[in-house]
């Protein structure tokens, strides 16, 4: 037994203070009328005793405080035996099995030193077993029983994952505060640099657990990749007519010597380019396939290189290209109106001609039509909608398809936006002056910098507008709004699909935007965006979230079910999520197929992170760090025989005890001053 | 049956003396069950045979002419009675351990022995407040207002210096000449010798003595839970006293003070009764009166 803190043990000076207050201090006593003393004795001496004893019990309970609260800032400890309780221990086996494990014999290599640390346990040790990749995975719970352990261990296998450590301190903290045995843990990695966190606060581990580091790659390895791909999604048109896009890859080498690497592209499992490049030491390198020609339909693209190094696997990157017609769009304006089709047909015909072409009808015809075929919907100067049109459109809507309503001069003396279903709550004439504008036009004032489909404001700028419409935009996403405040463009969702309000006009009347170079690339933009073609390669890294479904509104959604095939040709949703779940973690590397609502087909090709193909150990002034604990495999079995001393603090206990004796003398000392100060008949003034 | 009697405390929560004495004494009177024999005069005695020179308003003449013998009726004290109330207004009688001071008490008493005199029974009443000497004096009498004149007497009635009941007595066998009911309320702190010296010449001259031994519970059973100086109300004397002392010298001795008052009065032929003040007052003065019913 010790103590840590002796110099606290002055603070026994204070047991004078009650010892003066109770023996040493003259008790004061207010004198208290009587009738008479007419047989009254004068006694002292015994009342000095009397007091004495009465206060014994009080006197030796503060005591007992005071005494306790100085020992418990002392810090009293016992030494007892580190063997004394050899069954209080947990060994934590977490296995990393992220994609860069896949390099060599890391894996079988980690395995076989976890089933090592098995071998050696302790009879009263219990065992878990957890994997590490971007999320930590519980295989088995705390047991003794050795071969659940080694079948844990023996069955687990590299995925595509990126390896994240921060996952591996949260467990373990998580561990440390449910449990109240010591914890050890052996973490079984190729402990690549880049699995680190940015911060490595967060990796610092809970006092109460060792941690043991198993190194599964014993230096640096050097490895190729090719770490990014740039390439069209889509390529329209048919013959000679066929524009097709160019392929950059990039080549990069972690931890290696300058090397000729053959880069190749393959369009659906053939070779149809193939370039040998140059890679400097530990650099990277651009390549370029010019020319890309893919049949019709969704084709498997994959850019190869010959690495000859540990991870074969990070050497081919997977994108998809579509190569179809150009797209339908249907074009719906007033049967007065012909000049905004004309500026709306010139656009994107000037902008893409070989992915959309535009349809014209007035409203009046329509109504006759079906929608499906169209890429999206655009209804010009319309303010009312025949009810088969209306429901025809809320179905498209529904269903996943888009549709841009430019509301012109058409919406003046309606209440409601068409299909947008917005209250239109004033009319604003910049013209005229009405708005209070000291010009007759107002510009565009801001636009929300996150739609970067739409460009920045000053992509704007010089465009004027003479007229607007102020709608209710409680429900609606505000894209753009004029200098006045007045939202110009408003996005909803309704269903699966989109509905974009422009509150002005594409006719030249309202605004000049369509005389102006600003018109062409809004409508290539608003055509990409609500054709929901994307912007980059159709590739995706793993453990990414591929969107399944739009957020529903009440009462606006019909559920619509999404297939989904993983690169396996398994289906990882069942029926129920493939209506529900708003988003899919693509667990895996390769192709995945979707299948959606309005019956439009996806394919996206999945990589590993490029992170993963880094497979620069952590240096090892860091890993020492981590281990804080630095007790190597054998030691920490050996030290389970051993009787060594280890500090037991007994400030807790000593707490405890003068939480009591202070509970205790002040229900005892509330006692007896309450019961003096209310002497029964004695303390009250007579008359 | 359980009788619910009224509390001291309650009592000095009613503002007005009339209205404590009605209170007490309609809450004895109805713990009597209508009983027609109470107080102090009137009291039916016994038939005797007429001789000459009695009074012929006396005579039953329903039993002469059933009998055709004349007798009389005889009542005890059918002389008018004279109640007059003797209180002590000593410094002493100003202590109190609760809401109701010993002082309170005897008043509250007086009142309710003044309203049985006089609206009960139609006797005459009077008071004479004392202390070392007589503080003031109301005469016995029976007119109307005299019951508000003893109230007022008992309203301005303040205890004051010390008791010594050997100067007043001398007026007091000057105030009661005529036989009647004297009825001292005292806490007694005074030797019986002294005591009885001082009441004896009353009873010589025909009085019949009461004594109404007024004293707190905390004076017959103190209870101090630690060493305590106390000051003497009347000498102003101080002293250091023990909890050990109260509870069991000061109590034997107080017990043997009201024992030899209590013997020294049945000698006497004195009456003598103790009103603790924690003690319901109608219950008090009921239990008393019958003691003292049984007893005539």
């Amino acid at each position: 037994m010790g103590i840590l803190a002796p110099w606290f043990l002055f603070g026994l000076a204070a047991l004078s203070v009650p010892l003066y207050l109770h023996l040493l201090r003259r008790h004061a006593s207010t004198p208290r009328p009587f009738s008479s003393l007419l047989f009254f004795e004068p006694r002292t001496q015994s009342a000095v005793r009397h007091r004495r004893l009465r206060y014994l019990l009080l006197l030796a309970l503060r005591l007992a405080l005071l005494l306790l609260l100085v020992l418990a800032f002392a810090d009293p400890f016992l030494n007892r035996p580190v063997a004394a309780a050899p069954a209080s221990r947990l060994v934590l086996l977490i296995i990393d099995r992220s994609f860069s494990m896949r390099a060599g014999t890391r894996l079988e290599d980690a395995k076989r030193e976890a089933l090592a640390v098995l071998a050696r346990r302790r009879a009263a040790d219990r065992m878990q077993v957890m994997t590490l990749g971007s999320q930590l995975q519980v295989l088995t719970a705390p047991t003794a029983d050795a071969a659940t352990v080694r079948a844990a261990v023996t069955g687990i296998e590299a995925d595509d994952s990126r390896g994240d450590l921060s996952e591996l301190v949260s467990a373990a903290r998580e561990a440390s505060d449910n449990s109240h045995t010591a914890i050890e843990l052996h973490l079984f990695s190729d402990m690549q640099r880049s699995n680190l966190p940015s911060n490595f606060s967060e990796m610092i581990l809970p006092d109460a657990l060792s941690v043991v580091l198993h190194p599964a790659a014993p230096d640096d390895t050097p490895n190729w990749t090719v770490i990014s791909v740039t390439a069209p999604p889509q390529i329209w048109g048919s013959g000679p007519e066929v524009k097709g896009g160019s392929v950059q890859a990039v080549i990069a080498g972690f931890a290696t010597p300058a090397a000729d690497r053959l880069v190749s592209l393959y369009v659906n499992g053939k070779s149809v380019a193939s370039q040998r490049v140059h890679v400097p030491a530990n650099g990277r390198v651009s390549v370029e396939f010019p020319n890309l020609v893919v049949p019709h339909g969704f084709s498997r693209c994959e850019i190869r290189i010959d690495s000859a190094d540990e991870l074969p696997q990070d050497d081919v990157y997977r994108f998809a290209v579509e190569r179809s017609d150009p797209q339908q769009v249907l074009f719906i304006h007033a049967e007065s109106d012909a000049r905004s089709p004309l500026y709306f047909s010139n656009a994107l015909a000037a902008a893409d001609a070989t992915a959309f072409r535009a349809q014209s009808v007035a409203i009046g015809a329509a109504a006759r039509l079906s929608l499906t075929p169209y890429a999206f919907v655009v209804l010009s100067n319309v303010a009312t909608l025949p009810q088969t049109l209306q429901s025809e459109l809320q179905r498209y809507v529904s269903a996943g398809g888009s549709v841009l309503v430019a509301l012109g001069t058409g919406g003046a003396g309606h209440e409601r936006v068409p299909l947008f279903d917005s209250a239109i709550q004033e009319v604003r004439d910049y013209s005229s002056g009405s708005g209070g504008a000291h010009e007759r036009f107002l510009t565009v004032g801001e636009t929300d910098a996150s739609q970067n489909w739409m460009g920045n404001a000053a992509s704007w700028s010089g465009v004027k507008f003479y007229y607007a419409l102020r709608v209710d935009e409680t429900q609606a996403q505000v894209l753009a709004r004029l200098t006045d405040h007045t939202a110009l463009l408003l996005e909803r969702k309704l269903g699966e699909g989109r509905v974009l309000l422009l509150t002005s006009g594409l006719d030249g009347l309202t605004n000049d935007l369509p005389l102006h170079p600003a018109f062409v690339a809004f409508m290539s933009q608003t055509a990409h965006h609500l054709s929901a073609l994307q912007q980059g390669t159709g590739a995706r890294i793993v453990d990414s979230f591929l969107e399944l479904h739009a957020a529903q509104e009440a009462g606006t959604a019909e559920t619509t079910r999404v297939e989904v095939i993983d690169p396996e040709g398994q289906r990882p949703l069942s029926l129920a999520e493939a209506q529900s779940t708003p988003t899919l973690r693509l667990s895996q590397a390769g192709f995945y197929q979707l299948r959606r609502g309005n019956g439009r087909e996806e394919l996206i090709g999945v990589n590993a992170d490029p992170r993963e193909s880094d497979l620069t150990r952590i240096p090892e002034e860091t890993l020492a760090l981590m281990r804080r604990n630095p007790v190597p495999p054998s030691a920490a079995v050996r030290s389970a025989g051993s009787t060594g001393k280890q500090p037991y603090p007994l400030w807790w206990f000593i707490m405890l005890a003068a939480l009591l004796a202070a509970l205790a003398q002040a229900w005892l000392g509330d006692r007896m001053l309450r019961t003096t100060t209310s002497e029964p008949g004695l303390n009250r003034e007579a008359g | 049956m359980t009788q619910r009697f009224l509390d001291p405390d309650v009592l000095t929560s009613l503002s007005g003396l009339e209205l404590i004495a009605r209170t007490v004494v309609n809450g004895f009177v109805a713990g009597l069950h209508r009983s027609p024999e109470f107080g102090f005069s009137q009291e039916f005695a016994e038939y005797r045979a007429y001789s000459p020179g009695d009074d012929l308003r006396h005579v039953d003449w329903n039993v002469y002419a059933r009998t055709e013998r004349a007798y009389i009726k005889r009542y005890r004290g059918e002389t008018n009675m004279q109640l007059t109330v003797l209180l002590d207004a000593s410094g002493s009688m100003r202590f109190q351990s609760h809401a109701t001071s010993k002082m309170d008490y005897a008043r509250y008493a007086a009142a309710s022995l003044f309203y049985l005199a006089l609206h009960s029974q139609h006797d005459a009443a009077g008071m004479i407040v004392f202390d070392d000497e007589v503080r003031s004096y109301v005469r016995p009498s029976t007119r109307t207002g005299q019951f508000a004149r003893l109230l007022s007497a008992l309203e301005v009635a303040e205890p004051g210096a010390r008791t010594d009941f050997a100067k007043p007595t001398l007026h007091f066998q000057e105030f009661l000449r005529r036989r009647g009911l004297a009825v001292f309320l005292s806490d007694f702190y005074e030797s019986p010798e002294v005591l009885m010296r001082a009441i004896e010449p009353l009873r010589y001259i025909g009085n019949e003595v009461v004594l109404l031994h007024v004293l707190d519970p905390q004076e017959v059973r103190p209870d101090l839970r630690e060493p305590s100086i106390l000051i003497d109300l009347e000498t102003q004397q101080q002293m250091e006293v023990t909890p050990d002392y109260a509870k069991f010298e000061y109590r034997d001795k107080m017990a043997a003070h009201i024992a030899a008052l209590r013997e020294r009065c049945r000698a006497a032929d004195v009456d003598y009764f103790l009103l603790e003040t924690d003690r319901p007052l109608d219950a008090m003065l009921r239990q008393y009166l019958s003691i003292r019913h049984e007893r005539k």
